[in-house]
């Protein structure tokens, strides 16, 4: 498969270095990429993924800029050569955050907006988005205003209005990160219905790699200062080090084989399931048996905008010490929940109340100390020129010794630079930075919306860590709203699952992770029936195998 | 009244109409087309988020006066008349004649201040109803190939105003939570200008990768026509300005 055949695609001794970088983004990448495949490129945040992606239509250089050398010829056009305009029958593109590259405010308009650019006649136009919106399924919302469709809508539209154009390639910046894993999944299942009905070349970056590991062909993984390696699926995660619970899960039992799928790795484990007893509670449900003070309570809370109901008599409490996970589809009422709780919001009807207190009432000083908030958008939150001096800043408002965030900091990145603009660090770096200074302040309470889009595997870790100790050294409970299932069933004793508003399940992790198939964690999935969760409780419940 | 109008109808009214109020220079007619832009604002906003801009034009405005008037009364021309109150004087060196600070402070220099204010007070506002009725996107759409390069600039200029505001609220919200005492521009401008350079470049990335301006001709998928409410409006404004400049 990779040798015969004409590539699509071809990169010929690639090299990349940005100006006023010392960093080199890619060294020597050479490799073919065949019609109809679905290659991935993984590697760490901030490890040049996006810059790799974008040299296909030639993005990288001609817009950004950066010094290329070596060639790619995509279907017998060198990028150099051309601006990437001229490579947009041939190349679709799909960034991050499509929302944000929307021309046009109505879904069919945005579908047209390249064909008209390439000033395709009237009728060619109107048979092709007749296609794709059978095809991704988006005819019931054509003439909606795209603004008030769902994240998983929006990725399709923005995946439709790359495919009108007949691409050969079809290039995917994270399309599910933002996505709750049934828009996930259905993102995903019509990427493999591309490649194998109409054999689109499909090339996508993802964080999450439980979610896509399955679909793949090949990998790109970028490991940093340049050096890439490009294989099978089974040969570089093998010795990767970013690597989905299913594979440590393989690696921690030490199976003979790679396996990608719930199903492969079943069929190697099924030995394993007879072992060890189904009553036994994992080991994440017994490990903190939070005590009974009640820090947050809900009681009969509504939420109404003019006619939508975000939020319909929601009432719940949340204990000292407990990290509960609110999960929920795109639009559920999760932030809504969440900024009542930090007092952002007035409720329509019902109380809020937090440590006994109205969260709309408190100060500036008062509030910091008793609520953190990290918002879903981070970088909100830092308004100063350097890691160090908001650090300082969040060192005098809290009136601690001088170093002390800095020290905290530290300890989650080690090797932070504390010169750098709070805008060059890395995603998971710029989260450690807000953490840090929202936990300086030591609140009570610490909120946190949709806190790992965009952070790789190690970041996560970190940050898990850092949650964990918070809410078990100083017992103080941890709300945070999260699509993550694979977080949640590392990180949360407790899940609120919204549906349209309403509470609909509101039990230990366990239960809920297992009670739905869509938001069960891989290892559950290959465990099942066995109440396991983690690599970690499978682990201690049959003890590590040979 | 949500007849949709061509995407330049708005911006042609309002430099219509501010012809006519700089060239008929009088503030009660500016401020009757403050009243129109407002009723227009009123009558047409769909609660999109670009509509948020109004709001802010008319802020902006009103601190303009309040700058002017201060200033006609501190420093300035001294115009003679109806004397209403007088600060002290504070004397310039001979080599400064006609200027002064302090002194007193007439009718006529009052009114002349909050005059010059209310006219351009009034082309904020007109220009702010205009980008606030009208969707970026569209607007972009009707503007000729020819002008590429401008024409994405402009998109990334028009498109930063509406999602300036949007993102205003969101880093307010987020900046109260971290319990700043004082947010102030400082603390504001960093994320704002951050965030709205890096939405505006992933909007000309996208064009630029969707083929935007390779074509010399562009067909139309749903062309935004010129209907008669369009000429309707233009209509008024052009009669209403003429009126104005033969005055």
């Amino acid at each position: 498969m990779q040798c015969d055949g004409d590539a699509v695609i071809k990169f010929s001794n690639v090299s990349l270095i940005y100006p006023q970088s010392t960093k080199t983004i890619l060294e020597d990448l050479s490799c073919e990429i065949q019609e109809g495949e679905m290659v991935l490129v993984m590697g760490e945040t901030g490890s040049g993924k996006s810059s790799l992606l974008r040299l296909v239509n030639g993005l990288v250089p001609h817009h950004t800029g950066g010094i290329l050398a070596g060639d790619i010829v995509v279907d017998g056009i060198s990028t150099r050569e051309v601006r990437p305009g001229s490579l947009a029958h041939l190349v679709g593109i799909v960034g991050q955050n499509p929302i944000n590259g929307f021309v046009t405010d109505i879904v069919e308009e945005e579908l047209a907006f390249g064909m008209e650019s390439l000033n395709v006649p009237h009728d060619v136009m109107r048979k092709r988005i007749e296609e794709v919106l059978d095809l991704l399924g988006l005819n019931s919302v054509r003439d909606r205003n795209i603004a008030t469709l769902s994240g998983g809508e929006q990725q399709r539209v923005a995946i439709g209005a790359a495919l009108v154009m007949h691409p050969k390639i079809l290039v995917l910046d994270e399309p599910t990160s933002a996505l709750d894993p049934i828009a996930a999944e259905e993102v995903l299942s019509v990427l493999h219905r591309l490649v194998h009905d109409l054999s689109v070349t499909v090339i996508i970056a993802e964080h999450r790699l439980e979610r896509v590991i399955q679909f793949v062909d090949r990998i790109i993984y970028i490991e940093g200062n340049g050096e890439t390696s490009i294989g099978s699926a089974e040969e570089i995660l093998a010795r990767s080090s970013l690597v989905p619970p299913i594979i440590r899960l393989g690696r921690a039992l030490n199976l003979p084989e790679i396996g990608t799928s719930v199903r492969e790795v079943r069929r190697q484990t099924s030995h394993l399931r007879e072992l060890g007893t189904s009553e036994l509670p994992s080991a994440s449900t017994i490990a903190r048996n939070p005590n009974s003070d009640v820090a947050i309570e809900i009681k009969k809370v509504s939420l109404t905008y003019g006619e939508n109901v975000a939020l319909k008599d929601v009432t719940t409490s949340i204990s000292q010490g407990e990290i509960v996970a609110l999960m929920g589809r795109n639009g559920a009422g999760k932030s809504s929940l969440l900024e009542m709780i930090v007092g952002l919001k007035h409720p329509t009807q019902g109380s809020v109340h937090v440590f006994g207190a109205d969260p709309l009432t408190l100060t500036a000083s008062n509030r910091r100390k008793m609520i953190g908030y990290v918002p879903q958008e981070p970088s909100d939150l830092l308004y100063l020129q350097s890691v160090s001096q908001e650090c300082q800043q969040s060192d005098t408002d809290n009136s601690l010794a001088p170093g002390t965030c800095f020290g905290f900091l530290e300890r989650l990145v080690p090797n932070i630079s504390a010169n750098a603009h709070p805008n060059d660090l890395s995603e998971g770096q710029r989260l450690a930075l807000v953490l840090s200074v929202v936990l300086s302040s030591r609140p009570q309470l610490l909120v946190l919306d949709e806190p790992t889009r965009g952070l790789d595997y190690q970041a996560k870790n970190l940050f898990m860590r850092a949650l964990k100790e918070y809410a078990q050294e100083l017992n103080n409970p941890v709300l945070l709203a999260t699509h993550d299932v694979e977080l949640v069933a590392e990180l949360a004793d407790r899940v609120i699952f919204i549906a349209e508003g309403e509470i609909v399940a509101d039990a230990n992790t366990l239960e809920v992770l297992l009670s739905s198939p869509a938001f069960a964690p891989q290892v559950a999935k290959v465990m099942s029936p066995k109440p396991w969760l983690t690599v970690d409780d499978v682990i201690s419940a049959i003890g590590p195998k040979v | 009244m949500t007849a949709p109008l061509h995407p330049l109808t708005l911006w042609i009214w309002a430099l219509l109409m501010a012809i006519g109020v700089v060239t008929l220079d009088n503030s009660w007619v500016a401020l009757s087309v403050v009243g129109v832009a407002v009723l227009l604002f009123l009558l047409r906003g769909d609660g999109a988020p670009w509509n948020a801009t109004f709001w802010w034009s008319i802020r902006i405005a009103i601190a303009i006066i309040l700058v002017r008037i201060t200033v006609g009364i501190l420093i300035g021309v001294p115009i003679p008349g109806n004397t209403l109150f007088s600060i002290p004087r504070i004397n310039l060196p001979g080599w400064m004649p006609g200027i002064r600070i302090g002194g007193d402070v007439t009718l006529e220099r009052l009114s002349s201040s909050v005059h010059e204010g209310v006219i351009i007070a009034t082309m904020i506002i007109l220009f702010g109803a205009a980008s606030a009725l009208t969707s970026p996107h569209k607007l972009l759409r009707v503007l000729p190939v020819y002008i590429y390069e401008i024409g994405v600039t402009l998109v990334i200029a028009t498109s930063v105003f509406p999602q300036l505001a949007q993102s205003l609220q969101r880093v307010r919200n987020a900046q109260k939570m971290r319990g700043i005492e004082k947010i102030s521009l400082r603390t504001l401008a960093m994320p704002l200008l951050e965030q709205s350079l890096s939405r505006s470049l992933q909007l000309a990335e996208s064009m630029e990768s969707r083929g935007f301006g390779v074509s010399g001709k562009r067909s139309r998928y749903r062309p935004s026509p010129w209907r008669a409410l369009d000429t309707g409006v233009v209509a008024i404004a052009v009669a209403l300005c003429s009126v104005m400049v033969m005055q």
